[in-house]
């Protein structure tokens, strides 16, 4: 399971010819590229492709063409990413955009592993995880020329294969020991002394400051002792927050917008100035703050119902964040979002369903059946009904008849599915290990899922077995991606409330249509969402923000529970049902869970930074806040952070994130088992 | 920061899903057993103080996700580690095989200064189980394999009857203790001279 190849790669044909051709691109343009680089004393480039891009959007113009090198410096190998200058194509993105991207020296000694992706159609692509967890968008060989990459990274680096996942190469830097020895003490000045090769490439931006003013000191006293500036940038701790800007549209935007607002606001009072904008509707808001009314205002501030009212929410929302990268400001924020947040109403009852109904069992009006799920939920009778839309499983615009059909064919199909591991002999099964290991792991976790609840109560439950079928199903209806730990927990309180397998397993499949990406091998998919959280917590709670950064707390490893199974551990059964169906309604928006993290982290945020947690105490303190968390007030802050945002908050979510659906689901969960690359 | 490295020993434990990761952290701290708890998602740890001689000190346990493909989390959870115990269950082969590989992939990510000197612990959990009669993995095997690691000291433990537990956790803080005064001569600012080196004869059946 957990073996490792060591490849040897001289042995490799393919090998062999890739580096034949790597070696001739490099003559052709291998003194250009020098001259350019010349600053570079001492440094040699051992691999550069042309046209490796990345697509920071899903829209094909915005994509950024741009050349990948590996550079060899001293004993170490560091990695570059230029876009190209006055590229044609993408006309309509900016220099400065292109440039926020730029990847300038990255030594591997800070890269953790490198994901292969070989789609069959398409190109082929690369996803670089840093040691801190963040990972780099991925980069798209247009050329081809990934496994030359991978080939030449072995070269100077210890590369190991996963034998479980043969996409994903292990990065482990062992040419500099010392290295690894100093920096696993955690000495200020062992980091810089031990990368000092790669320092005369790395970038000059630096907004990293320690609160430790003594290891400052001697960080740069080492640094004065070897004539060389901008040490700190090889401080891996300064990587992630590197990494961090280059992706920050937001901080471009506020920059953009601050000195627009800034006139506006003409230094009176500037939040219920910005606020004026939406007075139109609300009138006086100012007396509302004052009043600090909470249940009154801003019914219909939240949800912009027409166009006119959503260009003064974004008006407001780039006015608002103005006023949150001013730090005099941040008070007023707060109190702006405590006064916001609709009351929560009752949930959907069978009545007021079937107003949403037409004749034929349409739903006429989804947006505005999804609204009122947001604000309400859904009454436990209903459940079973309202979730095959909000899941997915039923689309809204089909009527009962169609419905009624679609259940009978999806019923055959799953006892087809079924059969297939059902009808597995002992014999078989002998020779079977992968089924024979997932079906234990499955059987382990079910036993231990939601006991607790009647449901799923005592010996021989039929449920908990139903719950086993269902999940070993799906292992084999997707069979690349498999099990996982915490999918027993997501399909639990959809089998409790569906009953039926087959509906509950369409439904599940339907949910890991967009939660699957977070149980892959790589875990990019939970990986993208605490990236797109911390984005969030910079934007929303700068001093939060700024926090967990002095406290080396920003891989949000602390949050990976809340975000891989959606608080299934955070909220009692019942709580969590309502809260999902909240979330599933993709209402405000897709990521409306990664809200509900930023407003519970707001909430504790005076203890967290009073209490002067660290990563320990942090992931301590998070775990136990489970069965404390207040579900109709963090959906309210939630709601009022999500709108406060705006499509800033948006900007800080990469597309493709979880639960957004996937735009390339053929190579999702390619997991090869093929050799053929290294 | 100073004083962490001599009151505050970290421990992970790891190994398969389902060998008891949780319950012989819970036996130890907490005295209980449950047949309930949930598979653990991400990682959790408790904490215990533990005297040895004069000295006090916080034993921080950490419980980790068995699945593996959880191990991209190691790098935040294993660092700083000052003992790893590697737990399997006596009535599954494959979970004993994988110990290797949890060791690897411990030393691969938590980087320790000295790898080759840093100290793990064995248990072989469910001793219990349908009083010995499913068991698979012999205690010669697993003593051998043990012995072959550098002399890894091994204990036989029952999370559920609480047998041995305590023993196995008296072994493991000495073992961390051990580790942390050893990582401590790189920080000749914060080293106590006070601090006796006794310890390392202590009586684990290494």
């Amino acid at each position: 399971m957990l073996e490792f190849d060591l490849h040897d790669l001289s042995d490799d044909a393919d090998y062999a010819d890739s580096m034949q051709q790597g070696s001739e691109s490099m003559t052709r343009s291998g003194n250009s590229n020098r001259n350019s680089s010349s600053e570079q004393v001492g440094a040699e480039i051992v691999y550069f492709k042309d046209n490796v891009a990345i697509h920071p959007t899903q829209h094909a113009w915005e994509r950024i063409r741009g050349r990948l090198k590996l550079i060899k410096q001293g004993g170490s190998l560091s990695m570059t990413w230029i876009p190209y200058e006055g590229q044609s194509s993408s006309a309509r993105l900016s220099e400065k955009d292109k440039s926020l991207y730029t990847i300038r020296a990255v030594p591997f000694s800070d890269i953790r592993s490198i994901c292969r992706h070989t789609p069959t159609l398409g190109w082929q692509y690369a996803i670089v995880v840093l040691s801190s967890g963040l990972a780099f968008p991925p980069f798209y060989f247009y050329n081809g020329g990934l496994k030359e990459f991978l080939a030449t990274i072995k070269q100077y680096v210890f590369l190991v294969r996963s034998a479980e996942d043969a996409n994903i190469f292990l990065v482990n830097d062992l040419q500099d020991p010392l290295q690894r020895t100093l920096s696993s003490l955690e000495l200020p000045g062992a980091v810089s002394v031990a990368n000092s090769p790669t320092s005369s490439i790395a970038p000059s931006k630096s907004s990293f400051s320690r609160t430790d003013g003594e290891a400052l000191d001697k960080n740069s006293a080492v640094i004065q002792q070897n004539g060389r500036q901008r040490q700190k940038h090889n401080d891996p701790r300064h990587l992630s927050i590197q990494v961090l800007e280059k992706f920050s549209l937001v901080t471009r935007f506020a920059r953009e917008t601050k000195s627009q607002f800034l006139r506006e606001a003409q230094g009176d009072g500037f939040i219920s100035n910005a606020m004026k904008k939406h007075d139109k509707k609300t009138n006086n808001y100012s007396s509302v703050v004052e009043s600090n009314d909470v249940h009154k205002p801003l019914e219909d501030v939240h949800v912009p119902a027409n166009s006119s009212e959503e260009s003064s929410c974004e008006k407001h929302n780039k006015n608002e964040e103005a006023a949150m990268r001013d730090e005099n400001l941040e008070y007023d924020y707060d109190k702006l979002s405590l006064v916001w947040g609709k009351p929560r109403q009752p949930p959907l009852g069978s009545e007021e369903w079937s107003t949403f109904l037409d004749s034929e069992g349409r739903i006429v009006d989804s947006q505005a059946l999804r609204k009122r799920i947001f604000y309400g939920g859904v009454e436990k009778g209903l459940r079973k009904e309202v979730w095959r839309f909000l899941l997915g499983y039923h689309s809204y615009d089909s009527t009962y008849s169609e419905r009624e059909y679609l259940a009978s064919i999806r019923k055959s199909e799953y006892e087809t599915i079924k059969n297939q591991w059902k009808s597995i002999t002992k014999e078989q099964a002998k020779r079977f290990t992968k089924f024979r290991e997932r079906k234990a792991l499955i059987e382990k976790d079910v036993v231990r899922t939601d006991r607790s609840i009647a449901f799923y109560d005592g010996d021989d439950n039929s449920n908990v077995k139903c719950l086993r079928d269902i999940l070993l199903t799906y292992s084999f209806y997707n069979f690349d991606l498999g099990y996982c730990q915490g999918m027993s927990d997501l399909l639990s309180p959809i089998l409790y409330v569906m009953g039926d397998e087959s509906q509950s397993f369409w439904c599940f499949v339907a949910l890991m249509e967009r939660l699957g990406p977070n149980f892959n091998r790589d875990q990019n998919g939970v990986h993208s969402q605490l990236f797109a959280l911390s984005k969030l917590v910079e934007l929303l709670d700068n001093p939060l923000h700024n926090y967990f950064q002095q406290k080396d707390c920003l891989n949000y490893f602390f949050c990976f529970r809340w975000v891989l199974i959606q608080f299934k551990r955070e909220f009692d059964f019942e709580k969590t049902m309502r809260l999902w169906e909240v979330l599933w309604t993709h209402y405000l928006s897709e990521h409306l869970h990664l809200y509900v993290c930023v407003a519970i982290l707001r909430r504790h945020r005076s203890k967290i930074i009073g209490e002067e947690m660290d990563f320990d105490t942090l992931l301590k303190f998070i775990n136990e806040l489970s069965g404390h968390i207040n579900l109709d007030a963090t959906l309210r802050e939630a709601e009022a952070l999500c709108i406060c945002a705006g499509e800033n908050g948006e900007a800080c979510i990469p597309p493709g994130t979880p639960p957004s659906l996937p735009f390339e689901i053929t190579s999702m969960y390619n997991q090869q088992d093929d050799d053929d690359i290294l | 920061m100073p004083s962490r490295r001599r009151t505050l020993l970290k421990v992970i434990i790891l190994g398969d899903s389902g060998v008891g990761k949780t319950s012989l952290m819970n036996q130890y701290v907490n005295k209980k057993f449950s047949n309930q708890y949930k598979a653990t998602i991400g990682a959790d740890f408790l904490t215990k103080e533990v005297q040895f001689e004069d000295r006090l000190f916080t034993l921080q346990i950490w419980d980790t996700a068995g699945q593996e493909r959880f191990q991209s989390l190691g790098v935040a959870f294993y660092r700083g580690a000052d003992c790893c115990v590697l737990v399997y269950d006596v009535n599954s082969m494959k979970s004993f095989e994988n110990l290797n590989n949890w060791r690897e992939e411990f030393l691969i990510q938590a980087s320790p200064s000295d790898p080759e000197n840093f100290p793990f612990v064995v248990l072989g959990n469910k001793v219990d189980v349908d009083g010995g009669n499913s068991r698979v993995v012999s205690e010669k095997k697993a003593r051998a394999w043990c012995a072959s690691k550098g002399n890894i000291p091994y204990f036989e433990t029952s999370a559920k009857e609480g047998t041995n537990v305590e023993e196995a956790f008296q072994c493991i803080a000495k073992n961390a203790l051990k580790s942390g005064e050893e990582e401590e001569i790189y920080l000749p600012d914060t080293i106590d001279v006070a601090a006796s080196s006794q310890q390392r004869t202590g009586g684990c059946e290494c």
